[in-house]
């Protein structure tokens, strides 16, 4: 049982395939004993990701309260879409203090993906007596593979175009994108320097009309950098742009926030808490040019840091229509 | 054991015998079933003494696999070619009613450089002579669906392996004795479901494993393909074999193609089951006004009256409380679809979408896709694409018929053999995805009213195991 009071990441070095175990510790749900100096310990054991295969997992309960534990019910998830088997275990003995019981599930792994992924598997259970709290859960990601080396190298939609070239855009899925003549207007060229809540940001330094953002999904992206906020240049399709990122450090740990951005035109500029960064007129249009005296912007947002540690990677969020330009450390 | 949730009495065996208790004083808990009040009940018959089941059960391996073929028409025939040029495999003997056509097929074969089949013919009998050969190992069947069931069964007692077109059997009682001949015999029964290796299909299922669909909740699929012009040729159908079967049964003939890739996708007796069906059927219109626009008076089909719907729907539910829809129309005019689609908390795909993609699929997945639009499939076909398509889908493509589809099917089928491996497709799932043919026939009986599906597995259907989405693995050498 680890007793790491956060998540601990062992970055993996061996061949693909290594497993990095991100063990956390049991976090008890509920409202809490007067003396909650020990509580329900939830572990799971290592999961085989080499699939497609059906693994086996092991769930140990641990009661660390003052009581003995009764009417234990131990159920196991995995990733979305992850069958498991069974949905739950009832454990009919009582657990003494300082008891564990260990039961087993079976999950279905899914063939390996290319590139870095975190799974994240997710024990929870119900008792009485015990620590009285009633719920625990315990949770391990694991993960394979390393982030991609930059942002750049994790673009994937094509934001900006050349007023005399529109065609290969598709900022928002429907073959529309930014002008990059306009953009050029209000200082945003390629590679220019942008400044926005105290990071010192760069615009894409790509050629118009190729990939040159990305439409967040969940990537895990390379970055160096210590502070106290990271900061994130970019705009949003649709009203609904905001997501958790998740920032893992040198030692192994990681913070979470959530930020968000105004669709790139009509939603308020200061929707999800966002800072208007850049208003360019009008946009490129599959058939050119169009859309004249409305504004198509970018904006800027920022979640906290730890800035004792060095940032390490960041996992974007699962949102596509979060689109970012670039993210660095700001002091 | 405690706290159960209720569910019957025959899944909560079923579930706790095949599952156990992996520690001592620990209970399960699986997902209540799906069990409609007033759905016609599936008896379930009790094993023999000494019958086991055949669930993860390998193939003895073989050096070579040698194959007898029953039913030599157009899919017979074909199909003859395909196993003759899989690595390992030889085919040993031929059966065809029609003497002749066993002769050509052999010939055929010699043509191409293959050795000469034993030829087996002239009388619906012929097929029992030949199971009498001690140098068959799989006996593969194309013959009209009414000798599926008998041929079957009778292979499996002579000692093969068999892998039969579709269906395997017509009739439930039917089923469940290939399901019970299959466990005695300890031979394997496969349904030749060369769509389940479908490429499209392969990366859905693989798609589906990975989550990206999230908890998945429904699936469409089915077999709509306009066969009236075969239909009514006096060539393509032996004695017009498949139009009668209109003339006579309400059934969902043949929807396994669209249905068995569905319910890969949601681990159909790897973990949940198709529990109750319900059917509908429009009027049988298409055949009769083919029949008047393009057939002389004097055919004899004008002496028929077609009974089967145009287009024959099963809703089924399955214990884990999705639906699948599947189709079945053969006789309105129509492109060609399997339909392939897929849904769920995070996404859907749609197979057939026309001309947006060298796929022919179309997706709308969270969190790639936004804005209410779909987006080609092709890139995800690419990224989940299965094994067996990148290890020889030059070759399928090349060999087989069907897209590859094929060959895959029979690769696959001669590697699992050689190899002394496990089967993708068993006798539980070929008598699962064949059961909406009888059932069909008797939910519209009864006006639509829910039947309740047989469990084939007997209640290891709870239990996790691998299947079409299988680990790659190489063809045994050819010595």
């Amino acid at each position: 049982m680890r007793s790491a009071r956060v998540i601990t990441l062992l970055r993996a070095t061996a061949a693909a395939g290594a497993v990095l175990l991100v063990p956390m510790p049991a976090v008890a749900a509920g409202p809490q004993p007067a003396s909650a100096a020990a509580k329900t310990e939830v572990s799971i054991s290592p999961v085989d990701l080499q699939g497609p295969a059906i693994s086996a997992v092991k769930v140990t309960v641990r009661n660390a309260g003052p009581d003995r534990m009764r009417s234990l019910k131990v159920s196991f998830a995995g990733p979305v879409g992850w069958a498991v088997q069974p949905a739950e275990r009832s454990v009919n003995d009582a657990l003494a203090t300082g008891q564990a019981v260990q039961t087993e599930f079976r999950i279905q792994v899914p063939e390996q993906r290319p590139g870095f992924t975190v799974r994240t598997f997710t024990a929870a259970v119900t008792y009485k007596g015990g620590d009285g709290a009633g719920s625990a859960t315990g949770t391990l990601s694991q993960a394979t593979g390393e982030p991609v080396a930059n942002l750049k190298a994790a673009y994937n939609s094509v934001a900006i175009t050349d007023e005399s070239n529109t065609a290969p855009g598709d900022y928002d899925g429907e073959g529309n994108s930014f002008s990059a003549q306009k953009l050029a207007a209000v200082g945003l060229t390629r590679g220019a320097s942008v400044s926005a809540l105290g990071a010192k940001l760069t615009w894409p330094d790509v050629p118009s009309g190729t990939e040159d953002n990305v439409s967040s999904a969940g990537q895990a992206v390379a970055l160096s950098g210590q502070g106290s906020r990271l900061v994130f240049l970019g705009s949003g399709i649709g009203s609904a742009a905001t997501g958790s990122a998740t920032v893992y450090y040198k030692d192994g740990t990681s913070t979470r926030g959530s930020f968000g951005f105004p669709n790139w035109s009509f939603d308020p500029a200061d929707a999800h808490g966002a800072t208007l960064v850049a208003s360019s007129d009008g946009r490129n249009r599959p058939s050119g040019y169009g859309n004249a005296g409305i504004a198509y912007r970018v904006f800027a947002h920022s979640i906290p840091l730890d800035a004792a540690k060095p940032v390490d990677f960041v996992v974007l969020p699962s949102n596509g229509g979060i689109h970012v330009f670039d993210m660095a450390v700001a002091p | 054991m405690p706290e159960i949730p209720a569910v019957s009495r025959r899944l909560l065996l079923g579930g706790a015998l095949a599952t156990g208790a992996l520690a001592a004083g620990v209970g399960t808990a699986q997902a209540a079933p799906v069990m409609q009040a007033g759905a016609v009940p599936a008896p379930m018959p009790r094993r023999r003494p000494g019958q086991k089941s055949m669930i993860d059960v390998p193939y003895e391996s073989h050096g070579t696999v040698r194959v007898g073929v029953i039913g030599l028409g157009n899919r017979g025939s074909g199909m003859t070619e395909g196993w003759s040029v899989v690595p390992g495999c030889t085919v040993t003997a031929v059966c065809d009613i029609r003497a002749d056509r066993a002769r050509r097929t052999a010939d055929r074969l010699v043509a191409t450089g293959k050795p000469r089949p034993a030829e087996y013919g002239g009388s619906d009998e012929s097929f029992a002579q030949m199971l009498e050969r001690d140098d068959i190992d799989l006996v593969y069947i194309a013959t009209p669906w009414e000798f599926h069931y008998p041929q079957g069964k009778a292979a499996m007692l002579a000692g093969k392996h068999v892998i039969v077109e579709l269906p395997i059997a017509t009739e439930i009682d039917e089923l469940w004795d290939l399901v019970d001949t299959s466990e005695r015999t300890r031979r394997h029964l496969m349904l030749a479901e060369n769509c389940s290796y479908g490429r499209n299909e392969l990366a859905m299922l693989k798609m589906a494993h990975e989550g990206l669909f999230g908890d998945i909740t429904n699936g469409h699929g089915g077999y709509l393909h306009d066969l009236r012009e075969l239909l009514f040729s006096d060539t393509y159908y032996t004695d017009a074999w498949r139009r009668l079967w209109h003339t006579r049964s309400t059934a969902s003939f043949y929807a396994m193609h669209g249905l068995a890739p569905v319910a890969a996708a949601m681990d159909i007796n790897r973990g949940d089951r198709m529990a109750v069906l319900r059917a509908t059927a429009t009027e049988p219109k298409g055949l009769a006004d083919y029949r008047e626009r393009f057939m002389p008076r004097s055919h004899p089909s004008w002496k028929e009256t077609y009974v089967n719907g145009d287009l024959v729907t099963c809703l089924i539910d399955t214990a884990k409380g999705r639906v699948i829809r599947a189709e079945h129309d053969v006789s309105s005019p129509r492109p060609y679809s399997r339909i392939n689609s897929l849904a769920g908390s995070r996404g859907i795909f749609e197979d057939y979408a026309g001309v947006m993609s060298t796929s022919g699929g179309r997706i709308y997945v969270e969190p790639d896709h936004g804005g209410h639009s779909w987006r080609a499939f092709d890139a995800y076909r690419k990224e989940f694409d299965h094994w067996l398509w990148r290890k020889i889908g030059d070759d399928a493509a090349n060999n087989g018929g069907h897209g590859g589809m094929d060959y895959v099917l029979q690769w696959r089928t001669v590697q699992l053999m050689r190899a002394g491996l496990v089967p993708d497709i068993d006798v539980y799932d070929s008598a699962a995805w064949c059961s909406p043919v009888p059932l069909s026939v008797k939910s519209l009986a009864a006006g639509g009213r829910p039947v309740e599906i047989p469990d084939f597995t007997r209640g290891s259907w709870v239990n996790l195991r691998m299947g079409l989405d299988s680990r790659a693995s190489e063809m045994p050498p050819v010595a």
